[in-house]
């Protein structure tokens, strides 16, 4: 197909696709807290409420347990909503409807219903909100079986996987890292999809493969041009989904290198690159690892305010570089 | 359809709501499902004790008028989400109790194909969207459901049914809310048992009826006598009819009693046996129907004896089949957690 | 198995111990608790018990030198065991076990081999390496433990186990195996050399691969052994028999100091023919190609070509300095500002490299025969031959390979040779080009055998 591409932001990209989904499905409608007139928190829903009503763009109370519900309910009986959460730590007031019910509720049935059901999660620090506004929750939920959890790191990716999530019968949770939204980037005009638990190799590399996740794909793939000019060759893996997890790409990618390094903004503890590591690990590609795998993640605190500590807090290109360096140079 | 009324009753009478508006056939149906209910939880109860049964279950008995008056009303077509304790709901929306016991011998023929059990028995095809083993987990669903119903203007209304419990869980209120302030198709039936597990209404909520909570969001909160079939089909006849006409949700407080404890595991010690004795006795919702029944002589005793047996033969019948039906194989463990691509 | 005798720790933060006194002699019959020597301290003297009852042999440890931890310092032979301890070598280490001359008595002890005396018998779970590393070293049938690793803590990495499989030099460093055969896994169309008995052989020699075609002949230069050759042999598929050869005062040879150039081709061409090599590419480095030239020039060998890298003998000038350091150096400390040396990039010096020189280095007795080497052969820091005129009347064809940057032997000095001499001037590169340009001599090579 020949689709004009234009250079578009990721939340343009996310609101061509949401716009996309209600123009060509029914049953596709939004909710959320402002996303009506206001917009949306950080203006992904932009104008519309205008352009496909307020039945359809529907502003929720501060309700994000009964809200994430009503989601849940619409989808099980036949609507395909996208649920806006304001900020991915909400999550946590949701945590009942998303956990116990969205991931669960065919399986417990029988596989007698499905749960077509879409969370959009705002996520990720760097905008000086601080503790209980920049958390990165993708492995809360990745921990579950039953739902699918994206990271698209491009506007290109944000597009197809979101319509992709929207025609998935299952519940899809996507995290947007908030600093992305800005990002600009090719992406095709009309409908495409870009598969979920399907990784992208963003940068072929002999030397040491990087397993990153959204915004810290861009500061991994900055980091590899660096490390080319001191002749360390990195292959750099955006994971793009969380769960199901794609380990072949993954496996097939540290059998080439040798190497591992973890880089993702959650926590590093029980995060999205312990279980890359862990699984690598118990993978076939443990026998071609000549390094100790190593994972860079988001500091054992909560995000703080001071924009110095809270850049301290997640990785950054230099902790990457350091990273790299050792392990490719064999002194890790 | 439900609204098909009967005509045959003593004319002039000031007769009860549902011998108004309901035939004999339709009325002796009930005694039968309430009957089905009790013989049901019955066999669940002894087959749990044999060992046929495993984890836990919440047993509704002596709360059957307030599951089969709810539903009284309701079509095929329309939806109910609920609880913990839902074994009524779940065969007064219409499922087959041989299914019922499978799953809960955690069969493949079970309405969950063994995945469930007691705790979320559902029957999608009667409306049923699942028992919760989340207190207040299935409110806002069923105000998801009514959304759905609002917007493929499908006439359908949603029951959600729940607990005296979930009147102090944030998701009730949230979804009151959101159903009375969108006018969905949605109707709230606590069935008020006076306890949440051991804790009464009175140690655990700040009003004295759950019911007085509806003036909050707007709606109007009817309290009815749980154990009295036509008053609880009566509320509920008139909440489908506000749902159905655009005029937003509706709380039911159906006040009622369950005779055994919350859960197998109960040592009932936040209630005398006094008390549960009085309502056992006094207050019993089948022997008060049945009772109605005969007064009105839409069925004598033999009659009576006649639904017994049918319904212990069909519970008979349905533990057999159960027994019978395989269990899920140990390699299909993962299928259902999510929708398998043809 | 003869038991070890090591240096042991006796102190905290002790790195390297002295034995002052000796209290029995290479040969002497020993009970287990018998006193063998005695160390001294910053605090006090120590006195070292026999481990094992038996005779002691292969004392290394000089009184009175500093001496790493942990490092052999004798052996202690059980009655009728074998002179040498018996190794159990893995398949490929016995394909490259080499026979060479009785009269390479069993010497000394190499640091590097302390442990790989022990390792047979330990399995390799307790070396520290990564699972590549342990992959690839038990697809080669290579004991972990005798691999030297480079990672932190000593961990074993690919590039170690790679090294190891092209320089397996504990073995190789082995003193011979005097009743040993050459034997290697049969090839198609006759691999080379065949399966045959070999009769003594005044060099020690490695086949470093078999292979088909025309042999080619390999000698290291001033210092080295014929290991240096094998990281050259990594890169790369080499379907050509490699012969490497020690020479005297080298490696597995004999410590003895030569005469003169004639001495040691004289040596070279014994050894060729004891070895029915036929028909060869000789190729010399530095010093040994001062070697070839002469036995190219002598005509007793039948050589096809001769290879020349950063050959010694055309001209006069040398750096005396390294040469008397690099035979001095003991420790890592001290090697390796020579060692750079010899390089133009010193990211090439690879810690097997590095460690496989170190163990050279301890052997005494071996440096002090090449201490007099260079005496005789570059005294005063003056190259006292001159292999110019040889190449003149030379009829083969010949090549000589050399870098810009050489630091022992100026490249200026491969200038004004014989039109007909083939010369690659590698820029960029020091005295070895085989190890810093390795990929393209290595295609001169197979290309100059194969013509």
């Amino acid at each position: 197909m020949d689709q004009a591409v234009r250079e578009l932001s990721y939340a343009q990209a996310i609101q061509e696709a949401m716009a996309i989904a209600l123009e060509t499905d029914e049953r596709v409608f939004l909710m959320g807290e402002d996303i009506g007139v206001y917009g949306g928190a950080f203006q992904v829903t932009g104008d519309l409420v205008e352009r496909f009503g307020a039945d359809r763009v529907i502003d929720t109370p501060i309700s994000e347990l009964g809200g994430a519900g009503v989601a849940v309910g619409a989808a099980v009986t036949g609507l395909r909503p996208i649920f806006e959460f304001q900020f991915s730590d909400f999550a946590t007031l949701a945590m009942e409807q998303i956990v116990n019910q969205a991931a669960k509720m065919r399986y417990m049935l029988g596989g007698a219903v499905s749960v077509p059901v879409v969370m959009r999660f705002p996520a990720g620090s760097g905008t000086g909100a601080a503790a209980q506004h920049s958390q990165s929750l993708e492995a809360w939920l990745g921990h579950v079986p039953g739902l699918k959890v994206i990271q698209p790191a491009t506007p290109h990716d944000v597009k197809g996987m979101l319509l992709a999530a929207v025609a998935d019968p299952d519940p899809v949770m996507i995290f947007e890292h908030k600093l992305l939204y800005k990002t600009k980037g090719p992406v095709p005009e009309g409908y495409y999809t870009v598969p979920i638990g399907k990784a992208e190799i963003r940068r072929e590399g002999r030397d040491l493969t990087i397993v990153a996740t959204s915004i810290m794909v861009h500061k991994a793939l900055e980091a590899a041009k660096t490390l080319e000019a001191e002749g360390i060759d990195v292959e750099v893996v955006d994971l793009r989904t969380v769960r199901p997890m794609d380990k072949e790409t993954v496996i097939e990618s540290v059998k080439k290198t040798s190497r591992l390094l973890c880089v993702y903004e959650g926590v590093k503890t029980l995060g999205v690159g312990a279980e890359v590591s862990a699984m690598i690990a118990e993978s076939e590609a443990f026998d071609f690892l000549d390094a100790p795998i190593v994972r860079l993640g988001g500091a054992e605190t909560p995000i703080p305010y001071n924009p110095e500590l809270e850049k301290a807090t997640v990785p950054q290109v230099p902790d990457i570089l350091a990273a790299a360096r050792s392990l490719a140079t064999g002194s890790r | 359809m439900a609204q098909a009324k009967t005509k045959d009753l003593p004319a002039g009478a000031n007769l009860p709501f549902i011998y108004r508006e309901y035939s004999a056939e339709r009325l002796k149906q009930a005694l039968h499902k309430m009957y089905l209910i009790r013989q049901f939880e019955e066999g669940a109860e002894e087959s749990y004790m044999r060992g046929l049964i495993h984890g836990t279950m919440h047993l509704s008995i002596g709360q059957e008028a307030s599951a089969m008056g709810i539903c009284m009303p309701l079509t095929n077509d329309d939806q109910i989400t609920s609880t913990h304790r839902g074994h009524g709901h779940c065969i007064a929306k219409g499922a087959e109790v041989s299914k019922m016991f499978a799953e809960f011998f955690g069969k493949t023929t079970g309405y969950c194909r063994g995945r469930g059990g007691s705790m979320h028995i559902a029957d999608v095809s009667t409306g049923n969207l699942g028992a919760n083993g989340i207190v207040g987990g299935g409110i806002p669903i069923a105000v998801g459901a009514a959304l759905t119903a609002k917007r493929l203007k499908s006439d359908r209304v949603v029951i959600s049914f729940f607990g005296d419990g979930a009147n102090n869980e944030g998701a009730f209120h949230e979804a009151l809310n959101m159903a009375s302030l969108w006018k969905l198709p949605v109707i709230f039936v606590c069935e008020n048992n006076g306890y949440g597990m051991s804790t009464s209404m009175a140690r655990s909520t700040a009003v004295p009826n759950v019911a007085d909570r509806a003036a909050a969001y707007a709606m109007p909160g009817v309290i009815v006598d749980g154990n009295v079939l036509s008053e609880v089909a009566e509320a509920s006849h008139e909440a489908v009819r506000r749902a159905r006409a655009g005029e937003g949700p509706t709380l039911i407080e159906s006040k009622t009693y369950r005779y055994r404890g919350h859960s197998k595991s109960d040592r009932n010690r936040y209630r005398t046996k006094e008390e549960i004795d009085d309502w056992m006795t006094n207050r019993d919702p089948i022997v008060r129907y049945e009772n109605e029944l005969m007064e009105f002589g839409i069925i004598d005793q033999a009659g009576i004896e006649a639904i017994r047996e049918a319904v212990a033969k069909e519970i008979a019948d349905g533990i057999e089949f159960a027994k019978a039906s395989p269990s899920p194989e140990i390699r299909n463990l993962e299928r259902y957690v999510y929708t398998e691509t043809v | 198995m003869p038991v070890e005798v090591i240096l042991p720790k006796v102190d905290m933060d002790m790195a390297t111990g002295r034995i002052s006194r000796w209290y029995v002699d290479e040969g002497a019959v020993v009970k287990k608790g018998d006193l063998l020597f005695e160390i001294e301290t910053d605090k006090a003297a120590m006195e070292i018990d026999a481990p094992a009852s038996g005779t002691i042999r292969d004392i290394s440890g000089k009184e009175g030198i500093d001496i790493p931890v942990g490092e052999a310092v004798a052996w202690i032979y059980a009655e009728g065991e074998a002179s040498k301890p018996a190794k159990d070598m893995s398949p490929v280490a016995e394909f490259e076990r080499t026979p060479a001359a009785p009269t390479v008595a069993a010497t000394s002890a190499l640091p590097g081999l302390a442990t790989a005396k022990s390792a047979p018998a330990t399995p390799s779970n307790g070396a520290r390496a990564t699972p590549l590393a342990r992959r690839l070293a038990a697809k080669a049938g290579l004991e972990l433990d005798a691999i030297a690793g480079s990672g932190p803590k000593g961990r074993v990495m690919r590039k170690d186990v790679e090294a190891a499989i092209s320089t397996p030099m504990l073995e190789a460093n082995s003193p011979a195996q005097p009743d040993a055969i050459v034997s290697r896994p049969a090839a198609s169309s006759q691999p080379w050399p065949a399966q045959r008995a070999v009769g003594t052989t005044p060099l020690n020699h490695a086949w470093l691969r078999q292979g088909v075609g025309r042999p080619i002949v390999l000698i290291h230069g001033f210092g080295a052994d014929l290991n240096s050759w094998r990281p050259m042999l990594a890169v790369g598929p080499v379907d050509a028999p490699l012969l490497a050869l020690d020479l005297p005062g080298h490696g597995g040879s004999a410590r003895e100091v030569p005469a003169d150039l004639d001495a040691i081709a004289a040596d070279v061409e014994a050894t060729l023919a004891a070895l029915d090599v036929g028909p060869a590419l000789l190729v010399g480095h530095s010093f040994g190609a001062a070697v070839a030239a002469t036995v190219a020039a002598r005509g007793h060998a039948d050589l096809r070509a001769l290879a020349l890298i950063a050959p010694a003998g055309l001209g006069p000038e040398i750096n005396g300095a390294f040469l008397r350091g690099f035979v001095r150096a003991k420790s890592e400390a001290s090697l390796m500002p020579w060692l750079r040396q010899l390089v133009s990039d010193e990211q090439v010096l690879s810690k097997p490299f590095v460690n496989a020189t170190l163990a050279q280095a301890a052997d005494s007795e071996l440096r002090a025969a090449q201490g007099e080497i260079a005496d005789r052969f570059f005294a005063d820091g003056t190259q006292t031959f001159d292999i110019r005129g040889l190449l003149a009347a030379l009829r083969i064809p010949v090549r000589v390979i050399v870098g810009a940057n050489d630091r022992i032997i100026p490249a200026s000095q491969s200038a004004g040779l014989p039109g007909e001499v083939a010369l690659h001037m590698f820029p960029a590169t020091g005295h070895m080009p085989q190890v810093e340009r390795r990929e393209q001599v290595l295609k001169i090579l197979l290309e100059m055998a194969r013509a």
